[in-house]
């Protein structure tokens, strides 16, 4: 960490976005974490996201729950409302703020504990109901502010710094939510900005719940040889099955792939995605067809990377409770309160 | 028989039947018959943790005076269920009567002699009136309602509007009906003669309604401005959500687009229900979950947040027998101290404490009033015997001119005039800072909300004398609370006396009731109400204006008589309890005996024994 | 025999002459005689209605001089456009805050007078263009030609020879500004063994300039006298040390100040007007100072690299306040300065550029718009980043004569 303040100074030519923010904007306080903890990129990657997507900071509300990860909210966006929650819990408060206001935008920050372990069951259950929410966890392997324990994405057989071997089984994140029927699911690595970014990009203009795993590695505790967790691991590992431009609505779509190269899908919102693939073959609006390649690959200790799925037609939770447009917090007393008369009749029937 | 009981209007019967046979809904249409004839009746399910096959009791008590609290004892046994015979049979008030289904005989030794037989072979006219075995089943209910009426003397006609309004379009379902009925009256008619118990059309009720208390305090959340609602099935608070479904279907569409105003989320478990409950607070909404004492014990560390962070909650509790599992379809009072001070570390929670339907209405729309001025969970505290009982109950009351009062908020003019914003920032002396809705503003407003110790300003302080100030701050807050409590509720006796009583929730009407039993023997005692947590300054004071102060509530550890030495200044010797915790509701009987008894020369010399279950 | 000329310079102000300059004598001024003569006492007045022509810092001490003895309508006229003007930015600021209006792209043809006193000045109204190098030309904008009344004319234009007493046939070429040709590097004019420095070289400078000139044509005099070639010079050294104290310390104070440029505080504007000898500045007290002060970038202190530690994980790249850090594939400079997070505005300012990394990128870092406030090196993991302070250590003659050799410092 450092205790300075950023200086405020930019460089002279940072742009301005169609609101008038430059990307310094959607900065937040400096860093707590250790130095060269991959959850800063991911941090600046969120910044460059919201930039890039024109996003007025304060209509964003992040939420996390407790852990080194759990702290970054307070890291980008510092003229956004954030959530602090407790341990494993932030998809229920999540839950709850976006049904009181379905017009903010809500993006949850977790990490593999907080996800993983003692909040899986919330992981769950959020992505089932489709919270119409940007979802990432920031996935190091291990417990980081308690000093370097084993986490539920351990790899079996993965060392730890001491080099203490792990033999239980490793929660795969990204295949619980392809099972569990999220609507937007990546994977992504903290060293790769140019991929994440975007992706984010995309989750953010999402509607319903959007599911990224970024590897993002400890450097204190889980980026020694042995871990599967490290730069060098994943950087030798990763496999990406495309690569993704966001095009906003309106915007003319030019992608300078040779034809027969890229997908594009078109979201809710109107905004384009174009990728282009790596991976010959690869569908990502095939849910069915990502998980069996999921699997396959990660057999070969692959870490697969990129926009695994998408449903472009997707829904939220407030369609299917059929709430009103407006959002619940603005609603006032003469639309809630069903007044004297009434209850004179419901007196009447309890006679 | 000679020693029979004579009683009109004052009497005690009792349903015992078994689980699932469909005996609830006749058995509800027996009491709200009698009440329909204007007379008062207290009305009460004791039914087993069993969807199917378990015993199940139903007990009415005929009052033309107007005692809502559980009597004790029986006068007439209902008995419908072979499997709890024996001991049904031995709760019979000597003198009084049994009802049973005499198509199977039983062997003499079945019987008491000191009580009046009353057979009617239900299964037999049943048997020769339908084929389907369900219909048997069912009707066979309607059938004793029918032949009770006869026997006790209610207007057969009143039951014929009760079934014409419950099936009100079905005209087939409400003929079967009738004609079941008519064959219980008829076979009555042509073969018995009426009891010594009789209900006598009286003018006693009044406009007061017949309610449950979960229902009533959903639909204080429906007046309450209630919006999201998150909730995990427990019993017995099932059915406050149940109810709130049913009215915001029915109040809370918007007229034009047929889409809810409103969002119910059955949640994994009461952690997630408390944890949505707590983000739609934080986000501007009114929301709130209903749970029993499990949940709350999960609910511990979100409870805490919300203390630590300021975040409106509300949390209807409808307490059930504990600990652990305890005994989950009977009632108690045993989670006020859990709630009271849920979570770890120093915290504190307003709780308010309705007697009865009519107050889980007004306070279950006053709490989220309450939530969003003091910025923290506020408990109602229902139990099952209010909840999940129809209680007799004056109607509810509701000012059109009444607005939400969303507390200390600020808008974006507010921010936008450029005063001073710090969430945590005590500015009016009375603990309560002012907080801002995520999105208000562009630019200012905007604050990081944690279950950490920060200072004024939302930032983070582990700072000692930040942290102080602020948990000194929010005692503050908690004696604001005072304040916006509602108040206790005296009840001085026409004898001056140094002996007071203190009581709450569903314990009201029998303790009313046995302050009667009791000056009727001489004991005289002021009897104080209390309504909420935390306790006003009249709770001390009234206890200061007496020598003796007993504490009658229904648990085993005394927990409201905990709270009180715990946060005033009271010498505990002065508290002598008074509890009740078998999961039955408290009784007059019980009341009156047990502190006629520590009122030693004066008291009664053999209390009446409290029936066993 | 050798000989170093470092003489301050003198230079005599030029006038005008001008139609109408002999019959209005008495009221046109040399500003440069003039200020002398103010300053020696000699001179304690001047008209109402003043002009002054020229645009340097002459002119500046003129019309504002003219504003103390009792110029109440002072203005200064510029042939030149105002950004052009010779004169320092915060001078011509002064001026302006002295009431003193600036007139520009005009250029004076004559002097009107009346029964043998100044009446005022006709000026030429011009605009600049430019020819295909860039040189500026002034031309005749064809707008009517502009009269203004005036009770007193100081000319503060051009210069007179700096070297008038140097015959110009001894092998010592001169400029067409009347300078010397010296060479930037080695002090040393077109006749060898004659050297120039400070003003005498390349016009007026500071001291410091002149100092360290001072001490580069002694490296020159010393290598001259041995028969040496002057051009063949030992390089200055350096030295780099490292600045880390801790997780978060520096042995050099890295807050970067937020501050724009604080205002001398200045004397009251009534007050000074009224008497020449009063400063204007007041001074930066030592709090202000402080402040000032705090503005430093530390140029000093230089962020230094080391390949083989870095593991590429992007945190230098995030926290760096004005995105000068990029790692990308390498290429040829044109179209690396393309590639980097921020535009590269200034060509003539280095990157700096790894060897090649782990994953086959560089390190690529833009000089220009660094901070030096070692926030890359506080959050950099592995110590890959280290601030270091550079210390340059100059080639001194005395080191030479005493050691004997040139290498030394």
């Amino acid at each position: 960490m450092t205790y300075l303040a950023k200086p405020r100074l930019h460089h002279p030519s940072l742009s301005p976005n169609d609101l008038g923010f430059t990307r310094r904007d959607y900065e937040g306080s400096v860093s707590t974490l250790c130095a060269g903890c991959g959850h800063d990129s991911i941090s600046a990657a969120i910044i460059q996201a919201c930039y890039d997507l024109n996003l007025p900071p304060h209509r964003l509300a992040k939420l996390s729950g407790i852990g080194c990860s759990s702290k970054t909210p307070d890291y980008f966006l510092g003229a956004s409302h954030g959530f602090n929650t407790v341990h494993g819990r932030m998809p229920s408060v999540l839950t709850g703020a976006n049904l009181a206001n379905r017009e903010l935008i809500y993006l949850g920050v977790s990490g593999d504990g907080d996800s993983a372990s003692i909040g899986l069951g919330q992981f769950a259950h959020a992505i089932r109901r489709g919270v119409n929410m940007t979802y990432i966890v920031e996935n190091n392997g291990v417990y980081g502010l308690t000093k370097g324990q084993f986490s539920a994405t351990s790899d079996k057989g993965s060392k730890s710094k001491r080099g203490v071997e792990n033999h239980e089984s490793a929660i795969d994140l990204v295949s619980l939510a392809l099972q569990l029927g999220a609507t937007f699911v990546a994977r992504s690595f903290s060293g790769d900005k140019a991929q994440l970014a975007p992706l984010i990009r995309a989750a953010l203009a999402h509607k319903g719940a959007a599911f990224i795993d970024c590897v993002s590695p400890c450097v204190q505790f889980n980026n020694h040889s042995g871990s599967t967790k490290s730069y060098d691991y994943v950087r030798e590992h990763n496999e990406a099955v495309n690569r993704l431009d966001v095009i906003a609505k309106r915007a003319p779509i030019e992608v300078d792939y040779a034809p027969g190269t890229t997908t594009t899908v078109t979201q809710h919102d109107g905004s384009v995605l174009a990728l282009h693939k790596l991976a010959a073959h690869y569908d990502p609006t095939d849910r069915i067809a990502a998980m069996t390649y999921l699997a396959q690959r990660q057999a070969l200790g692959e870490v697969v990377t990129g926009l695994l799925y998408v449903d472009p037609e997707a829904s939220d939770l407030h369609d299917s409770l059929e709430t009103v447009s407006t959002p619940l917090t603005a609603l006032g007393g003469k639309d809630l309160i069903p007044g004297s008369s009434v209850l004179a009749k419901i007196n009447a029937d309890l006679r | 028989m000679s020693g029979s009981l004579n009683l009109t209007n004052d009497f005690v019967v009792k349903f015992a039947n078994v689980n699932g046979s469909g005996s609830a809904s006749a058995n509800s249409m027996f009491a709200k018959s009698v009440l329909r004839m204007g007379v008062p009746v207290a009305a009460r399910n004791i039914f087993p943790s069993n969807i199917q096959g378990l015993p199940t009791w139903y007990e009415v008590r005929v009052t033309g005076d107007g005692h809502l609290g559980r009597r004790g004892g029986v006068d007439l046994m209902v008995a419908m269920n072979p499997q709890t015979w024996d001991r049904d049979i031995a709760e019979i008030e000597s003198g009084g009567y049994l009802f049973y289904d005499s198509t199977k005989v039983l062997p003499e030794s079945k019987f008491r002699d000191d009580i009046t037989v009353v057979g009617v072979p239900l299964t037999r006219i049943c048997n020769e009136v339908y084929s389907v075995p369900r219909e048997r089943q069912l009707f066979k209910n309607i059938i004793y309602v029918g032949a009770l009426a006869a026997l006790l003397g209610i207007e057969i006609e009143v039951i014929e509007t009760l079934l014409a309004e419950q099936f009100a379009g079905k005209e087939r379902l409400i003929k079967a009906n009738v004609d079941a009925l008519h064959m219980g009256r008829d076979y009555v008619r042509t073969n018995l003669t009426p009891l010594g118990l009789q209900v006598r059309r009286a003018d006693a009720v009044g406009d007061r309604i017949y309610v449950e208390g979960n229902s009533a305090a959903a639909l204080g959340a429906v007046y309450g401005g209630a919006t999201v609602c998150a909730w995990y099935p427990i019993t017995p608070s099932t059915s406050v959500v149940e109810a709130f479904t049913d009215y915001c279907a029915e109040f809370r569409i918007d007229a034009e687009t047929g889409q809810a105003k409103y969002a119910i989320v059955q949640a994994e478990d009461e952690i997630a229900s408390i944890g949505i409950v707590i983000g739609a607070g934080w986000n501007g909404a009114r929301a709130f979950t209903a749970t029993s004492g499990p949940g709350i014990s999960l609910m511990t560390e979100f409870i805490g947040l919300s203390y630590f962070a300021e975040i409106p909650a509300v949390i209807m509790d409808v307490q059930r027998g504990g600990p652990s599992t305890g005994m989950p379809t009977r009632t108690q009072q045993a989670d006020l101290i859990s709630a009271a001070y849920a979570g770890h570390g120093d915290t504190k929670h307003p709780m308010l404490l309705p007697q009865d339907p009519g107050e889980c209405f007004e306070m279950g729309a006053l709490a989220f009033d309450l939530s969003d001025r003091l910025q923290t969970t506020v408990f109602v505290m229902l139990d099952l015997d209010i909840g999940m009982n129809e209680w007799l109950t004056e109607p509810f009351k509701w000012d059109d001119t009444r607005s939400l009062d969303r507390g200390k908020v600020m808008t974006y003019e507010d921010l936008e005039s450029g005063v001073d914003f710090g969430r945590y920032k005590d500015v009016d002396g009375d603990g309560i800072p002012y907080r801002t809705y995520p999105g208000v503003h562009p630019s200012k407003g905007a604050y990081f909300t944690r279950g950490t110790s920060r200072n004024p300003y939302a930032r983070y302080s582990e700072e000692g004398h930040v942290y102080v100030d602020n948990m000194q701050r929010l005692l503050r807050k908690f004696e604001t609370a005072k304040s916006l409590i509602p108040a206790p509720e005296l009840r001085k006796s026409k004898t001056a006396t140094r002996t007071g009583v203190i009581y709450f929730g569903s314990t009201t009407p029998a303790m009313h009731e046995a302050l009667e039993i009791l000056a009727s023997k001489g004991l005289h005692l002021d009897a104080l109400r209390v309504r909420g947590f935390p306790f006003s300054d009249e709770v001390y004071d009234f206890i200061a204006a007496h020598d003796r102060v007993f504490v009658v509530e229904q648990n085993r550890d005394a927990q409201l008589r905990t709270l009180i030495v715990n946060e005033g200044d009271v010498d505990p010797a002065k508290l002598p309890p008074v509890l009740h915790f078998d999961g039955t509701p408290i009784t007059a009987r019980f009341i009156a005996a047990e502190i006629g008894t520590r009122l030693g020369a004066t008291a009664p010399r053999s209390p009446v024994p409290e029936a066993a279950e | 025999m050798t000989l170093f000329l470092s003489e301050r310079v003198r230079r005599g102000g030029r006038d005008l002459d001008l139609p109408g300059r002999e019959e209005a004598r008495a009221n046109i001024h040399v500003g440069i005689d003039w200020l002398s003569s103010v300053s020696f006492g000699h001179i304690n007045k001047i008209g109402r209605r003043v002009i002054v022509l020229g645009g340097g810092n002459t002119a500046m001490d003129c019309c504002r001089t003219s504003r103390r003895l009792g110029g109440e309508d002072v203005k200064v006229v510029v042939r030149s456009g105002f950004e052009e003007m010779k004169a320092s930015p915060w001078e011509k600021e002064d001026a302006l805050h002295e009431d003193i209006p600036i007139l520009n792209f005009r250029v004076p043809k004559s002097f009107t007078h009346e029964n043998g006193k100044l009446t005022g000045v006709v000026f030429e109204v011009v605009e600049a263009q430019y020819d295909d190098k860039g040189r500026r030309r002034l031309m005749p904008s064809g707008e009517p030609d502009e009269h203004y009344p005036c009770d007193d004319v100081l000319v503060a234009v051009g210069q007179e020879n700096a070297f008038p007493w140097i015959e110009r046939d001894i092998g010592l070429d001169f400029d067409e500004w009347g300078m010397p040709k010296v060479d930037e590097v080695t002090f040393q004019s077109t006749r060898p063994g004659v050297f120039f420095g400070g003003d005498a070289a390349f016009g007026p400078k500071n001291i410091i300039w002149a100092v360290a000139q001072g001490h580069d044509a002694a490296v020159s005099i010393h290598r001259y006298c041995q028969g040496e070639d002057v051009n063949d010079r030992p390089p200055p050294g350096f030295s780099l040390t490292s600045q880390k104290m801790g997780i978060h310390e520096w042995s050099y104070d890295n807050d970067v100040s937020n501050d724009a440029r604080f205002r001398v505080p200045q004397r009251d504007k009534g007050e000074s007007l009224k008497d020449v000898r009063l400063e204007v500045e007041l001074g930066f007290d030592p709090k202000l100072g402080f402040a000032e002060a705090q503005r430093c970038l530390n140029c000093d202190v230089q962020t230094v690299f080391a390949e083989p530690l870095c593991i590429e994980c992007d945190a230098c790249v995030d926290i760096c306040p004005v995105d000068c850090i990029t790692f990308t594939e390498d290429g040829e400079e044109e179209d690396l300065r393309g590639r980097l997070n921020a535009p590269s505005l200034h060509l003539d300012q280095d990157l700096l550029v790894s060897n090649k990394l782990k994953t086959g990128r560089v390190m690529v870092k833009d000089e220009d718009v660094c901070l030096h406030c070692g926030l890359c090196a506080e959050r950099c993991p592995t110590g890959a980043w280290d601030m270091q302070r550079f210390t340059l250590e100059m080639t001194h003659a005395t080191a030479m004569t005493g050691g004997g050799a040139c290498q030394a410092r």
